[in-house]
């Protein structure tokens, strides 16, 4: 079985698709980082509903659905920021309005359509083994972008985490940062749509950022951390698919799920919790 | 209303009016207005607010504040709950969209305000929340203090460091710089946002009820830090809070505010009397001196 894994990877579609797996695990655990910390899971699940609008609105405007759905998702970050620091709503609560005005924007368009509907489907379910060379540049290009990104304005992506507020106190562009990671959000979820698609793309986001959280309090360990735990599910993900004969998409949100929960049992910080529980005074003690 | 509370005029003129001899900027500024010194004697304010006025959600938080603040002075800034206490510090420290005028360090000012002049700016706020389990140590939180003088391409070398080490040790809590910032107590936590708003090197401090929710040993260690850091770096500090018995010693000057209108603006020990504060929170409160302090007491 091992042996014809190995064959396997002499077919370029299956290259394209192992390196697909490695660029959409580190570019969603960096993200997930930016999802966990500032408490937006709901991100994803909006951002790849935005492209799903976007590509079914470019089939009806007969433009390249890939490009329209890129389109919608920066747009939908670019009124994000704006819009929950305008109206004094929760980024939680825009996000949730966003989500459902898509769907139904998208549902719309579905209803409109008349010609088939599989190319705006496909940015749900994502399709690995059917990625174009471009597809994987893409990606690879966006990745690249976000691990820089986050190399270069490491001191201000961990204050801007911390709070936006005492990063703009101390003179940090707290705002401009803030919105340079909604847009990188955008680009990640649009450009990993193909890879694995808007539905399952939400436990990449969620799942390595939770379960570096359960590891450290170092902010540098935590991104290595949840990149090692998002390449780590997808690859592990893809050769049990392969050995198994499972759907790649399911093995991968699987996988983890299993890395999550190992790290949850085996946490340090569970250990210091208890023990602070342990070290509460109670008024009986001193009986 | 509590009888015998409140049936008295609270309007600025009356108040101010009653304080002859206090340097309360609003009689100041009408006195050098009619010598024609106006613009010259301005830049002696670090922080001056002109008719600043904010209104949000159909209501108005504050009502057409004007005050100035020379440098190296500290103010308390006094007043019941929904006073706009809070709303005012947020004007100054670039938070609120406001109308009027706000001039710090002798420039005018938008809502936004100049990076420079932010960086001059320390802010603490009041019950800061931090997730126990986020990624940040309390050294880490005061060297971040230091992130904007430093700017966009450059990390906190060991200068820097050596100074949040310093700064910890000042305010007794070298001790904690190695723990999770969100496993700190309420007051571990207040003294490492207090010690970076000072890795910022700022002149001007804005503390934000700081010792709120706070046991009464924490807050006298707090404000006595205050004052510690006042008479040492000799900044301008403006504090907000509501309790009367527990103000640092270097406070000397008090602005009482209720409905989000100025309602006395002097000397803090005149601000101390019975009168002036029952009408201030609408309950009667008495006043009186014990060891050479005046102290608050309520029924």
């Amino acid at each position: 079985m091992i042996e014809h894994l190995f064959d396997a990877f002499a077919y370029p579609p299956i290259q394209r698709a192992a390196i697909a797996c490695i660029l959409c695990g580190a570019s969603c655990s960096l993200l997930s980082v930016f999802v966990v910390l500032m408490k937006m899971p709901l991100i994803g699940v909006s951002m790849s509903h935005a492209a799903f609008a976007g590509a079914v609105m470019g089939m009806l405007l007969e433009i390249n659905p890939a490009l329209s759905g890129f389109i919608m998702c920066l747009l939908a970050a670019g009124v994000l920021g704006p819009l929950s620091d305008r109206t004094e709503m929760t980024p939680e609560n825009v996000l949730g309005i966003m989500f459902s005005f898509f769907i139904g924007v998208a549902f719309l368009g579905l209803g409109i359509l008349t010609r088939t509907k599989a190319n705006a489907l496909n940015l749900m379910w994502g399709s690995l083994l059917s990625l174009a060379g471009w597809d994987v540049a893409v990606l690879a290009f966006v990745t690249l972008f976000l691990l820089f990104f986050v190399l270069l304005f490491f001191k201000e992506i961990r204050l801007v985490l911390f709070s936006r507020r005492l990063a703009t106190a101390s003179g940090v562009p707290a705002r401009a940062i803030y919105y340079a990671l909604l847009f990188l959000t955008g680009a990640v979820v649009s450009s990993n749509l193909a890879t694995v698609g808007g539905l399952l793309i939400f436990a990449l986001l969620v799942q390595p950022g939770a379960t570096a959280l359960q590891l450290t309090y170092n902010l540098k360990h935590f991104f290595l951390i949840s990149v090692a735990s998002g390449v780590g599910a997808c690859v592990s993900g893809l050769v049990v698919s392969y050995i198994f004969d499972l759907p790649s998409g399911a093995a991968v949100v699987l996988m983890a799920t299993i890395i999550f929960g190992a790290a949850y049992i085996f946490s340090p910080k569970r250990g210091a919790a208890k023990l602070k529980k342990g070290s509460t005074y109670h008024e009986d003690d001193g009986r | 209303m509590l009888p015998g509370v409140a049936s008295v005029d609270l309007s600025m003129e009356r108040v101010c009016g009653e304080e002859p001899g206090t340097d309360a900027y609003p009689r100041e500024k009408t006195r050098i207005k009619q010598f024609g010194m106006y613009g010259s004697v301005m830049s002696r304010y670090v922080i001056e607010l002109e008719g600043v006025t904010v209104r949000k959600g159909g209501r108005t938080l504050l009502k057409r504040i004007s005050f100035g603040v020379p440098q190296g002075e500290c103010v308390g800034i006094i007043g019941p709950n929904g006073a706009g206490k809070t709303t005012l510090l947020n004007v100054i420290a670039g938070f609120e969209r406001f109308a009027g005028k706000l001039s710090l360090f002798g420039r005018r000012e938008s809502w936004k305000l100049n990076r420079r002049t932010r960086l001059r700016i320390g802010y603490v706020p009041q019950r800061f929340q931090v997730d126990p389990a986020f990624p940040i140590l309390a050294f880490e939180a005061v060297v971040a203090g230091s992130i904007g003088r430093l700017g966009l391409f450059r990390s906190p070398g060991r200068q820097e460091k050596e100074r949040a080490m310093q700064l910890m040790e000042m305010m007794r809590m070298a001790h904690c710089a190695d723990r999770p910032l969100g496993h700190l107590s309420g007051g571990e936590r207040q003294k490492a946002l207090l010690a970076r708003a000072i890795m910022q090197e700022p002149d001007v401090l804005l503390l934000d009820e700081p010792t709120a929710n706070l046991d009464i040993a924490v807050q006298k260690e707090f404000m006595d830090l205050i004052s510690e850091i006042y008479s040492r770096q000799g900044l301008t500090i403006l504090l907000v809070t509501h309790d009367f018995n527990m103000l640092p010693a270097s406070l000397r000057r008090a602005v009482l505010l209720n409905h989000g209108e100025t309602i006395f603006d002097g000397d803090v020990d005149r601000a101390m009397s019975g009168e002036i504060l029952s009408r201030l929170f609408q309950y009667p409160l008495e006043t009186f001196d014990r060891n050479g302090k005046r102290f608050v007491s309520y029924d």
